[in-house]
C-alpha cells in the first residue's frame, strides 16, 4: 500500500461531495508527485504541459473513479496514459511499466530538491579544485578524459583525486550518521 | 497558464459527482446500441417467421444463453476498461464459462451415436452466420465506443477489444431472433466467429477512436 492512499483517498471521496478545499488540497499534493514523475521523463517544457493536462483529465474523468479501489492506482493510470500519449505525439516509442504506482507517489519535487541540496552542501565540503572534477565527474556525467582535459591534470591524477574525494565524503557521512544515531539514543 | 491558477480554477468551479454516474452512461449506450442492433435486424435481416413457436425450442435458449453470458461479460470489461488502473483479469477469466459450457454441449450433440456431424456443424447459413451477426453488431459498437470516449480507457486496444466483445455478443444475440439454427455445435463456430471478427475490428479501432 502507497503511503499517501488513505489522505489522498478522503479527500478525492470529500471532492467528489463537492467539497472544494480538499479537491484543492489533492490537487496540490498530487501536483508535487507529478511533476517529478514528468521531470524524470520529459524536456523540463514538456513537463509542465503534461503535469498540467493530467489535472485538466483528473478533473474531466473524476467519474470514472472508483471507490472501491486504490485512488493511487487511478491517478497512476492517468499519468502513465498521458506521459505514453506525449511519446506518442514525438513518435518515441517506448515501454511504460503497468504496475507502478509507485514510480509516481515515491517521489515529490521536494524530496529532489532536498537531496539536490543535501550533495551540494556535502561538495562544499571539498577544497574547490577537487569539488570541480567530482562535479564533472559524477554529476554531470563527463569521462575521465574530458574531466582532465578540462582540469589539466593527467587522467590518472584525475581518478586517483576523485576516487580519494569519494571515500572521503562517504567517511564524512557515516560519521555524521553515527553522531546522530548516537543523539537518537542519548533522548 | 500557471499550475498554481489552474488548480484554483478547477477546484472553484467544482461540481458534486452522482454515484453510479458510469453506470448510467453504460445503461444509455447499451440501450441505444441494441435498439438500433434491432433495427438493423428487423429492417436489413429480418425476424424468422416462427419466432413464437421458437421460443419453445431449446436450441433456441441456448443460443440466447450463450450470447447473452458473452455479453454481460464483454460489458463487465468494458466497464473496467473505462476506469484507470482497474483490473481487468477477473471479466477476461469468466469468459471461460460460457466457452466451456458451449464447448461442452457442442461435443456431446456430436459424440451422439446418429448425429450428423456435418449437418450439425455447417447448418444451412454458415457462410452468411458471422458477417450477418457482425452488422447486426455494428450500431451497438459504435454505441459503446461513444460510451467508452466519455470514461478514461488507458489501455486502447484492449478496450476496443472489450467494446467488440460486448457488441459483437450483443449483435449475435439479437441475431438469434433471425437465425434458424438450433446446433450447438455450429453456435459454437460461426456465432463465436462473429462475435471475434468484432473484437477484432474493436481493437483495431481502439488505438485511434478511444484517444482522448
Amino acid at each position: 500500500m502507497i503511503a499517501q492512499e488513505a489522505q489522498y483517498r478522503d479527500w478525492m471521496l470529500a471532492a467528489l461531495a463537492g467539497d472544494a478545499s480538499a479537491y484543492r488540497m489533492l490537487l496540490a499534493g498530487l501536483t508535487r508527485h507529478l511533476r517529478s514523475y514528468y521531470a524524470r521523463r520529459l524536456d523540463s517544457g514538456a513537463a509542465e504541459d503534461a503535469v498540467q493536462e493530467t489535472l485538466i483529465a483528473i478533473h474531466a474523468r473524476r467519474a470514472t473513479y472508483d471507490p472501491h479501489l486504490p485512488f493511487t492506482a487511478w491517478v497512476y493510470g492517468i499519468a502513465r496514459y498521458k506521459l505514453i500519449d506525449e511519446y506518442r505525439r514525438h513518435k518515441r516509442r517506448a515501454t511504460v511499466p503497468l504496475d507502478e504506482a509507485n514510480e509516481l507517489f515515491s517521489h515529490d519535487e521536494a524530496e529532489e530538491a532536498i537531496a539536490r541540496r543535501d550533495v551540494s552542501k556535502l561538495l562544499a565540503k571539498l577544497p574547490p579544485a577537487k569539488r570541480q572534477l567530482v562535479a564533472d565527474i559524477k554529476l554531470d556525467g563527463l569521462s575521465v578524459a574530458e574531466a582532465a582535459q578540462r582540469s589539466g591534470l593527467s587522467e590518472s591524477a584525475v581518478k586517483v583525486t576523485v576516487h580519494r574525494a569519494i571515500k572521503s565524503l562517504g567517511e564524512d557521512v557515516n560519521r555524521e550518521s553515527q553522531k546522530r544515531q548516537g543523539g537518537d539514543a542519548d533522548r | 497558464m500557471r499550475t498554481d491558477d489552474l488548480i484554483a480554477q478547477l477546484s472553484a468551479g467544482l461540481e458534486p459527482v452522482k454515484g453510479g454516474a458510469v453506470a448510467r452512461l453504460l445503461a444509455g449506450a447499451v440501450l441505444l446500441g441494441i435498439a438500433g442492433s434491432a433495427l438493423v435486424l428487423l429492417v436489413l435481416i429480418g425476424p424468422r417467421h416462427d419466432l413464437s413457436g421458437a421460443m419453445t425450442h431449446p436450441g433456441m435458449w441456448t443460443k440466447l444463453a450463450y450470447t447473452f453470458a458473452i455479453a454481460a461479460f464483454g460489458l463487465w470489461l468494458v466497464e473496467r476498461a473505462g476506469r484507470p488502473g482497474a483490473d481487468m483479469t477477473r471479466p477476461v477469466m469468466a469468459l471461460a464459462l460460457p466457452l466451456l459450457a458451449i464447448a461442452l454441449l457442442a461435443g456431446l450433440q456430436m459424440s451422439a451415436p446418429d448425429a450428423d456431424r456435418t449437418g450439425l456443424i455447417m447448418g444451412h447459413s454458415s457462410r452468411v452466420c458471422a458477417a450477418l451477426v457482425t452488422l447486426t453488431a455494428l450500431p451497438t459498437l459504435a454505441a459503446t465506443f461513444w460510451a467508452l470516449r466519455r470514461l478514461a480507457p488507458t489501455r486502447l486496444t484492449l478496450a476496443g477489444a472489450g467494446a467488440g466483445l460486448f457488441a459483437g455478443a450483443a449483435g449475435a444475440f439479437v441475431y438469434c431472433f433471425h437465425c434458424t439454427e438450433e446446433a450447438a455445435p455450429f453456435i459454437a463456430i460461426w456465432y463465436t466467429l462473429g462475435i471475434v471478427v468484432v473484437t477484432g475490428l474493436g481493437a483495431l479501432l481502439g488505438r485511434s477512436l478511444l484517444r482522448w
